[in-house]
């Protein structure tokens, strides 16, 4: 089998789709209208279509030549988007305090460079650094503590 | 005389005590993550965006800016010390900043590094408060169709001359400007592409973007890729002095470095990074000795530390004058504006003289900070390259996670920066480089808005964009550059990225 460059497959093709969904969801969901007078699906549409050959110019060489192979680093990839993931379920019901400590624990598992004590003081830290900074500082109405049940 | 009178009433917004301490703040704060690897100027604005909401738009504006050229200052630092640009713009220094270093001349490194930011950033200030009104003033006679032609050039020239693939660089932009289109057309009350969330009907937040794409893509990217500085550095008062020998070979670099600088600067899409790789490629032409290079040459580092300084400061002469901002980072800064109610364009040095004033003044002022903080100071700089990243990430991502959402007190938003994060990772690995999406999305709906009413007035005819003169030799010569920019993209066949770095945004 010939090798084609996935990179550029991969990227040319989820553009090109992105494009053409956006081209048909401005075409049939809003009034397109006419060039003088344009509806709100007129320039959308023009921009889908300029996304589609972007992604086609991108698409047709990588089928024609070898490339790297895209590697996607999954393990911080994963924790960090953990982490944020974790803070925005747990910031309005278990309060800021916990959220910090969840979502700085989990990030730092992600390089692993950190002992499971490091990780529980510089948690603390944190904590204690948003509550003063946000809470006391800026303002920021959130609840520092909260039981949702 | 106007400009003196200008000078005045800017002295006295820039001194006020508000502003004078946010403009110190901002240097600071560019300065420090200026020196630290992996934290991008545009993650730090980012980070900071929800304070401006707080602000008074005046100094929201000096603090942005302060940021953005403290952290070339800053971005120096790291090149020298570390090999490892603080920011794009400094890369080029790395190649003759670090031997130096090696050769225990860091000290004399750091500091003419410094003068030279110093003097670019005067050329780029001077330039600004001349030139500023006059383009204010040519700007009043564009109509709708100048606009858009306008627009369009400056994106094209941010893509192409971005680094990496042209075509990539493009598709992001029009990704930017899609991305742009969410939420509630101004013209009909239509809400677009809101996938059903009443969240998504004010559009999506600029904050979520920019905390996304640079914040959690840029940690996820540098996880596993950046070091510490374990050295011990000589940064005493004594080891900065330069020999006068140094000192003879800077004015030429410098010279040359200040006026290639200001001139890219002011180019729509052009920022600091390829106004440094141009002024060192020249001093290398220019030089009798150009072998000397690579090895510790002052010329080296004189160069495109004065252009990257200069084209800081001229860029803010397209951002102000015209609203249309030549980068990315210009871009969040038109953001924070637009979000006091405030447009930037040629009306600006009219209605807000006092704010478009004070701004070129805190510059003065910021520059002056800066050489304090990076000359006597410079010691607790190189500290702060002591400190382990793995230690400063979960403080960044936390920080990210609050400030997006205590701009509206809203989760959603924290769930968008996820989205994003991840997003902007995936078109990393894909070779896509993130930056000039935030781009389109500032410039999209502007674009829609002159697109619109250039047709309405044309009654259709798509022809108005080629009979106005301005617009055609605008768009002519972005079209010059497009068929460039694709061609070497398709010639090129693999995507090289210049230089790599540890935090690959183009600015």
């Amino acid at each position: 089998m010939r090798r084609v460059d996935y990179r550029d497959l991969i990227g040319g093709a989820l553009v090109t789709l992105a494009g053409a969904w956006a081209v048909y969801h401005s075409l049939t969901a809003f009034t397109v209208g006419t060039a003088a007078r344009m509806g709100p699906g007129y320039f959308p549409a023009l921009v889908g279509g300029l996304l589609i050959l972007c992604g086609v110019t991108i698409l047709i060489p990588a089928l024609l030549r070898a490339g790297p192979k895209p590697v996607l680093e999954l393990r911080p990839l994963l924790w960090i988007s953990l982490s944020v993931l974790a803070f925005a379920l747990l910031v309005l019901s278990f309060g800021l305090v916990p959220a910090v400590i969840v979502q700085s624990v989990l990030a730092s598992i992600s390089d692993c460079k950190l002992s499971w004590r490091a990780m529980l003081i510089l948690a603390g830290a944190l904590a204690i650094g948003a509550t003063l900074i946000f809470k006391v500082g800026l303002g920021v109405i959130l609840p520092t503590f909260a039981w949702p049940w | 005389m106007e400009l003196f009178d200008n000078v005045m009433l800017g002295l006295a917004t820039a001194f006020h005590w508000n502003n004078l301490l946010w403009c110190i703040i901002g240097v600071s704060l560019g300065t420090l993550i200026g020196v630290i690897p992996g934290v991008g100027t545009l993650a730090t604005m980012s980070l900071l965006f929800p304070i401006t909401y707080a602000l008074q738009p005046t100094a929201a504006l000096i603090m942005l800016a302060g940021i953005w050229y403290g952290s070339t200052y800053g971005g120096s630092t790291a090149s020298i010390l570390l090999n490892l640009p603080g920011t794009p713009a400094n890369a080029v220094t790395c190649l003759d900043g670090y031997p130096m270093a090696k050769q225990g001349r860091a000290g004399v490194a750091l500091l003419m590094t410094t003068f030279a930011s110093f003097c670019g950033a005067t050329v780029g200030i001077l330039m600004m408060m001349l030139f500023a009104p006059l383009v204010a003033e040519f700007a009043f006679k564009f109509g709708p169709a100048e606009y858009f032609a306008i627009m369009v050039l400056g994106l094209v020239a941010a893509s192409v001359v971005s680094s990496g693939s042209a075509i990539k660089g493009i598709t992001m932009v029009v990704a930017g400007v899609m991305l742009g289109m969410v939420g509630t057309d101004v013209n009909s009350g239509v809400a677009r592409f809101d996938f059903g969330f009443p969240e998504l009907q004010d559009g999506v937040q600029i904050v979520a973007i920019a905390m996304g794409l640079f914040g959690i893509t840029e940690i996820i990217a540098s996880i596993n890729h950046v070091k510490a500085a374990d050295r011990k550095i000589d940064v005493s008062m004594k080891a900065m002095l330069p020999t006068r020998d140094e000192v003879k070979r800077s004015w030429g670099p410098m010279t040359r470095g200040a006026g290639l600088g200001s001139f890219f600067g002011v180019l729509p899409g052009v920022g600091p990074t390829v106004a440094a790789f141009m002024a060192y490629a020249l001093e290398k032409r220019v030089s009798k000795t150009p072998e000397r290079f690579g090895n510790g040459a002052i010329e080296g580092i004189m160069a495109p530390e004065t252009a990257n300084n200069a084209s800081d400061q001229a860029s803010f002469i397209p951002t102000m004058t015209l609203g249309i901002p030549g980068s990315v980072t210009m871009a969040l800064i038109i953001g924070a504006l637009m979000i006091h109610g405030i447009q930037p364009g040629p009306q600006m040095l009219t209605q807000h003289a006092d704010m478009f004033w004070g701004l070129v003044m805190s510059f003065w002022i910021g520059n002056i900070v800066l050489v304090i903080l990076n000359v006597p100071m410079i010691g607790l700089w190189v500290r702060v390259l002591t400190i382990p990243y793995h230690i400063l990430y979960p403080a960044i991502v936390m920080f990210i996670c609050i400030g997006t959402y205590a701009v509206n007190n809203n989760v959603f938003d924290v769930y968008a920066v996820l989205v994003f994060g991840i997003g902007g990772y995936v078109l990393r690995v894909l070779g896509f480089e993130p930056a000039p999406l935030l781009l389109g999305y500032v410039l999209g709906p502007m674009l829609e808005e002159n697109f619109r009413r250039a047709m309405l007035l044309s009654r259709g005819s798509i022809q108005t964009f080629i009979e106005r003169p301005i617009s055609m030799w605008v768009l002519l010569l972005t079209a010059v550059l497009l068929v460039w920019g694709v061609w070497s993209s398709l010639r090129q066949r693999s995507t090289v990225t210049v230089v790599r770095s540890p935090s690959p945004e183009s600015t």
